[in-house]
């Protein structure tokens, strides 16, 4: 049953080890889409109103086309639908469609109007599981510059939430709520071609483009939740064992070293987030006071350990790190890099911030959401909140569909800053999708999950929902020269099971 | 090597020899398809709209099939029973060798760690060749002008032995034949197992040393060789656990030694004992004076948030006892400064109060106020005391 070559219980003679071939070199270009400002220039003064504005203008033209071309031959009861350019300008009786930006009004929802009434609230209220209202008392808005419609109808189907850009086609009653009889949104953007940033840059440059080797395989691994107890140690050891190539027998050597580049999707460790949540703001409350530097108070073992991980890692395989929700960075999205501090062995991997934000080869720490040219596809990464939330917004429906909705949307994350935190942008949302990437992932799911959708144009987007290592042990490879996608978990017996 | 080890032994004493494996392979569909079905039941709902038919896109596409490997660390009690589950083994080996059976495979991950600390020094680009782990010639790595780990000095002592002890332990472990057992095999298995390393690898990990020996013996001469090891490896038993607990504190870089050697020096011990003896004193006492030091003025503040500033790193030995001490050059310490807060009352009215808040500052800060150091003083429409000549800050401090 075990293969020959794999099966490593044979005594003498002892033949030397066969050398694993060593690692191809990662293409990697990341782009900074999602970095913000620093310092001063960072400003949190600006209202969020601005963001919905942006949103609204960049993604019109694309919307009103699509409903173009599947409108302008439609005729109900002889009556030509005709586009109406503000939500505000719609007659009664009058078969028409309109583009808004969808709100969607929920008892449930958290209301940033509560929060302000309520000043003295001391810790948010308990998080939701769902936004939906068991009552369905849920309304639908459309709005634009110009002011609301209150939607309905049965093809919205509920699966539309706060933020997106829609389309929508109907009649106003004559509640004065507009009946929609079908919707239409931007659907995904232009693909760029395979290495086509790095061959335009070789052409400006009028060089030959190189002969590429063939790619390796991108490993993503999400939710590692390091809690600095030695329960996890085994298995991360495990892990990195894999990674390095030091676990198992020379064929599945042989496959660990065609991993190219390892991509950490969000939450690396657990509880580490600057907000505490409502249970440990109580428990702390009850604490008796200590003023000044409570040495207790911080458990630096996490972070160490998620250090001395990664620098094992780092010395044969180029790491991306992006933050997550439970991570010591920034809570509102775009969450920036995590500060190299933390990492004081990996660091030296990394180019110091003085000289260069990003680093080829080595600990890449990148923002999130994260995209980047990795041989040549673009890759677009989060950790996963934005699917989270949205998931809040909707009943029975699975993340993958968040996931294609969003890219359909072109909206990364149309929930914030409703529900979700963001900075608030001001003369470009980088959160709105210009480019159709190649491998969409999300960190933090359930389960793994991976789905590959087609756009109008031929586009084909690999979506891929990487599950917690943490609950699962399991990482996934993509294989990125096929775009295949394979699962590697790892497991310990539990003695007595 | 660990098997041919594992076996010789069993066969001379059964039970005598614990061993787990690691399994590489592909287990058997049952869970696959659960694991893998993003299109399962009414996925369409989010495309229900009638206009979506447009799309291109195939619904209810078949499951992509997603291959699955599994990696598993198995005790050789469970081996069977998990070979079963498995349809496909790529590569199984013995990832550790114990005295007995475990109960925690936890304690494995503490070979690692061990590892990782006491053979820390070292280019790590270089460690796939002592290794044998994937060799990435691309990654890049930057030597750092501050190392955080060098400029501790004691650590540095206590090096050496814990190194060689390390490995004469594990020496020591791997020979449980009847005539090496001792008492202290007990304290062993607690201690953890014996080799850190997956198998075939084992012998590439450790020194070059041993593996020569290990290859060119057989299996009486390593006894005899261990024996001679032995008494040396029960002192380093003895100062185990002060080593663990070292390098529980510090990440200490270890030495240069890929050739640990085992002769023990027990003067180098005791030496090094007591330089960590002095040491955690002092960081006894620098923990202490953190964490009263900022308390004792505070007690009428309403809330801590309104003092961050007297938050220190507490990995900086400065603000031990004396509140000033020179470091480097540089003066650091703590001083008492008038901070104005604002605070809401009951009745909702704004009220500023000047309160007494503990700040650190270093040399390069601009000279602190003088301010009399009065305890307990909450409304002290203080800052009167400016005409009092103040020295030094040392002086300063001594009165408070």
């Amino acid at each position: 049953m075990v293969s020959k070559d794999g099966d490593l219980l044979r005594g003498e003679p002892f033949e030397d080890p066969a050398s694993v071939s060593s690692r191809n070199a990662s293409a990697y270009r990341p782009l900074h889409t999602f970095e913000l400002p620093k310092g001063p220039e960072k400003h949190y003064q600006q209202q969020f109103a601005d963001m919905y504005f942006l949103r609204l203008a960049q993604l019109k033209k694309a919307v009103k086309q699509k409903a173009h071309e599947a409108w302008d031959e439609f005729e109900l009861a002889g009556d030509k639908a005709k586009f109406v350019e503000r939500v505000l300008d719609v007659r009664q009786g009058e078969l028409c469609w309109v583009v808004g930006t969808v709100y969607m009004e929920m008892t449930l929802k958290p209301n940033v109007l509560d929060d302000i009434s309520k000043e003295h609230w001391i810790a948010a209220p308990p998080p939701r599981e769902t936004y939906v209202s068991p009552s369905g008392t849920d309304d639908m808005m459309l709005e634009d510059e110009s002011g609301r419609l209150r939607v309905t109808g049965d093809s919205l189907n509920s699966h539309y939430v706060t933020g997106c850009i829609l389309a929508a086609l109907g009649t106003e009653q004559a509640d004065g709520s507009f009946q929609v009889i079908a919707t239409q949104y931007a659907d995904l953007p232009r693909q760029p071609q395979r290495w086509e940033a790095e061959d335009s840059a070789f052409t400006v440059a009028k060089k030959p483009i190189p002969k590429r080797e063939k790619s390796g395989k991108l490993a993503l691994v999400s939710g590692l939740d390091i809690t600095g107890t030695e329960d996890d140690d085994l298995i991360l050891d495990l892990l990195m064992e894999y990674l390095t190539g030091e676990a198992s027998g020379p064929p599945d050597q042989s496959s660990a070293s065609n991993i190219s580049r390892l991509v950490i999707a969000g939450n690396s460790l657990s509880n580490a987030s600057p907000i505490l949540s409502r249970e440990e703001f109580n428990v702390k409350k009850g604490a008796k006071k200590n003023y000044g530097y409570d040495a207790s108070s911080y458990n630096a073992t996490p972070a160490e350990k998620f250090d001395a991980f990664l620098a094992e890692i780092l010395s044969t395989l180029p790491v991306t790190l992006l933050p997550g929700e439970n991570d010591p960075a920034n809570v509102a999205l775009p969450q920036q890099p995590l500060h190299p501090a933390l990492f004081p062995l990996c660091r030296a991997y990394a180019n110091p911030p003085a000289v260069s934000n990003e680093s080829l080869e080595g600990l890449d720490s990148v923002t999130n959401p994260w995209e980047a040219d990795v041989e040549g596809w673009r890759v677009l990464g989060t950790g996963g909140q934005t699917v989270d939330d949205l998931l809040k917004y909707v009943d029975g429906v699975q993340p993958l569909e968040v996931m294609e909705m969003m890219l359909r949307w072109r909206c990364l994350a149309p929930t914030a800053p409703d529900t979700l935190w963001c900075y608030p942008f001001q003369d470009d949302d980088p959160l709105i999708l210009r480019e159709c990437p190649h491998i969409y992932f999300a960190g933090n799911r359930e389960k793994f999950e991976t789905n590959v959708v087609e756009g109008p144009a031929g586009q084909q987007v690999l979506i891929v929902g990487v599950p917690k290592f943490s609950k699962t042990g399991q990482i996934v490879l993509v294989d990125m020269e096929t775009l295949e996608v394979e699962l590697v978990e790892v497991g310990v017996v539990q003695p007595g099971s | 090597m660990l098997y041919e080890f594992h076996t010789k032994q069993t066969l001379k004493t059964p039970r005598s020899v614990h061993a787990t494996y690691l399994l590489t392979g592909k287990k058997r569909s049952s869970e696959h398809s659960n694991g893998v079905g993003p299109h399962d039941g009414d996925d369409t709902v989010m495309r229900s709209s009638p206009f979506m038919s447009s799309l291109p896109e195939p619904k209810n596409t078949p499951e992509r099939l997603v291959t699955k490997t599994s990696i598993v660390l198995v005790r050789e009690e469970e081996l069977q029973k998990t070979k079963a589950e498995f349809e496909e083994i790529t590569s199984i080996h013995i990832y550790s060798l114990e005295p007995g059976p475990i109960e925690n495979l936890n304690l494995l991950a503490v070979c690692n760690q061990e590892v990782a600390t006491n053979y820390a020094s070292g280019d790590p680009l270089e460690h796939w060749r002592v290794y044998g782990s994937i060799q990435n010639p691309y990654i890049k790595r930057r030597t750092t002008k501050y190392n955080p780990a060098i400029a501790k000095s004691a650590p540095k002592v206590t090096a050496k032995p814990t190194a060689a002890a390390h490995v004469a332990k594990e020496e020591k472990k791997e020979a449980p034949s009847a005539a090496a057992r001792t008492e202290s095999t007990s304290e062993d298995s607690k201690s953890g197992p014996s080799t850190p390393q997956p198998g075939p690898k084992a012998s590439l990990k450790r020194s070059d040393s041993k593996t020569k020996a290990k290859k060119d013996t057989s299996a009486g001469d390593l006894f005899k060789s261990f024996a001679k090891t032995k008494p040396k490896a029960k002192e380093a038993e003895e100062s185990k656990d002060e080593d663990e607990a070292m390098q529980g504190m510090s990440e200490d870089e270890g030495d240069a030694d890929d050739e640990p050697t085992i002769k023990f020096d027990e003067e180098k011990a005791t030496a090094a004992r007591k330089a960590r003896e002095e040491r955690e004193q002092k960081l006894k006492e620098m923990m202490e004076a953190d964490v009263d030091m900022p308390d004792a003025p505070a007690d009428e503040e309403k809330d801590s948030q309104d003092a961050p500033i007297d938050k220190e790193p507490p990995s900086k030995p400065a603000e031990s006892e004396a509140a000033v001490t020179v470091q480097g050059g540089r003066r650091r310490g703590r001083r008492r400064v008038m901070k104005k807060k604002k605070v809401k009352d009951e009745d909702g009215y704004l009220v500023t109060k000047e309160e007494a808040v503990w700040e650190s500052f270093s040399e390069d800060e601009p000279e602190p106020k003088k301010v009399k150091p009065t305890p307990k003083t909450t409304a002290t429409k203080g800052k009167k005391t400016g005409g009092k000549s103040q020295g030094s800050i040392a002086s300063f401090f001594k009165k408070a």
